[in-house]
């Protein structure tokens, strides 16, 4: 049953990964209507994907991982609990402290900044469907009228993402982006579950540059409450 | 604010792809410990060299540095210990890529469905290292032949090589342990 064309042999493999061009898979489709050998090849072949897929499922990378790498990618003064902006202000006379300062600014975390020091009320919003955005953000502006101190950290996690999406609208037809945007500027994060974009199959691209992303929207609610003293407030 | 802006694409970019990192280090390694090493050497030399970094999709990138710092963690400890591993039984296989000899048609692919973790894992664990990245990267982390290309720095016809004998191989490797059918063919 061994099939004697090498060159259709060859390409199971691309074909099976979806590597050929189109007159090369239909090419290699006729040829498969005819041979009983490469058939069975490509049927082992995928059983094989099938099989690896199902049996060697991803790893998540360990949480004391991101934690050390976190530590690590902070400069001494951040790990401290300075902000960097105070170390940059510190070090900014001479050069020697210039490049110290350089030093601050180039490796400074590269993860969601840590909250100012200075401010007292800390809240992080979950929210986890889009059919409540719209209200959340309304809380939001109320909240930061009221207490314009306020820290907040929005968490969207589940469908609760969508209305970070690039082009996302509510359903009066009004997007979401500006004002997104306009809340970030008066210093709310909005930070994206990368787990539910995976879950979901969305695309890191397709999230507005307004947001960041986190590994996991539940981590960053429990790291927030645990570790930096926010309050949860679920919408 | 050059930094600032920086900081926040290497979050955007290159933070999210930690767990596909951490996999890929996974299989290279073949130990949690060492996957970890190779992760947190890698995204420190990523985040230093971020800068050399252009375009928005960091994920072969990111997964080309973590590569090459498992690499270097192999070499260390096979220049560290004179002992040969446990891939060779597998990885040795003298027959050329391609020569596939018998077909008994569905029940072998069947079968090969059928595997079992444990078995699937170990026989993945005995290919060769190179071998082990091309599958990885394919079926397990879904790249394209031109990431699989970047990631692992080598041209295009070596990638569609080391694809179609790492899966031979590993057929070969599962069909020596499966449950023997169709022996008539």
């Amino acid at each position: 049953m061994s099939c004697q064309d090498q060159d259709a042999a060859r390409r199971l493999d691309a074909y099976l990964d979806a590597e050929l061009d189109v007159p090369g898979t239909l090419a290699l489709e006729e040829h498969l209507r005819s041979c009983a050998g490469c058939r069975a090849v490509l049927a082992r072949l995928s059983a094989l994907r099938t099989a690896l897929q199902r049996e060697a499922p991803p790893e998540k990378a360990p949480e004391r991982l991101r934690e050390r790498l976190e530590a690590r990618l902070a400069p001494p003064a951040l790990r401290a609990g300075l902000s960097w902006q105070w170390g940059f202000a510190l070090a900014a006379p001479g050069i020697a402290a210039l490049a110290i300062a350089l030093w601050l600014a180039f490796s400074a975390p590269a993860f969601p900044p840590l909250a100012p020091q200075a401010s007292s009320m800390r809240v992080v919003y979950h929210i986890s469907s889009t059919a409540t955005a719209r209200g959340a953000l309304r809380n939001l502006a109320n909240h930061l009228n009221a207490s314009p101190e306020v820290r907040v950290v929005v968490v969207a996690h589940n469908d609760g993402v969508d209305f970070l999406l690039r082009g996302a609208r509510d359903e009066t037809g009004q997007p979401f982006e500006p004002e997104v945007r306009r809340f970030l500027e008066r210093g709310v994060d909005f930070r994206v579950c990368y787990n539910t974009l995976e879950r979901r199959h969305i695309g890191a691209s397709e999230v507005i540059p307004a947001a960041t992303l986190v590994p996991s929207g539940i981590a960053e609610i429990s790291r927030l409450q645990s570790k930096e003293g926010y309050s949860y407030m679920r919408l | 604010m050059l930094d600032e802006v920086e900081r926040a694409r290497f979050a955007r970019l290159v933070l999210p792809h930690m767990d596909a990192a951490y996999s890929l280090a996974r299989w290279l390694t073949r130990d949690p410990a060492q996957a970890e090493e190779a992760v947190q050497e890698g995204y420190l030399r990523a985040f230093k060299f971020f800068g050399t970094f252009r375009g928005e999709d960091a994920r072969p990138w990111i997964l080309g540095v973590v590569r090459n710092a498992c690499f270097r963690l192999l070499e260390q400890e096979k220049a560290g210990r004179s002992t040969p591993f446990d891939e060779q039984a597998h990885g040795e296989d003298a027959a050329a890529p391609g020569t596939v000899v018998r077909f008994p048609v569905d029940p072998e692919a069947a079968a090969i469905e059928r595997a079992d973790r444990e078995l699937l894992q170990r026989c993945l664990r005995g290919l060769a290292p190179e071998y082990r990245e091309a599958l990885v990267l394919r079926e397990l982390q879904g790249c394209s032949y031109r990431e699989i290309g970047q990631i692992a720095g080598v041209p295009l016809g070596t990638v569609m090589s080391r694809l179609a004998r790492a899966r031979r191989l590993l057929q070969r490797a599962l069909a020596a342990d499966l449950p023997q059918r169709g022996t008539g063919t």
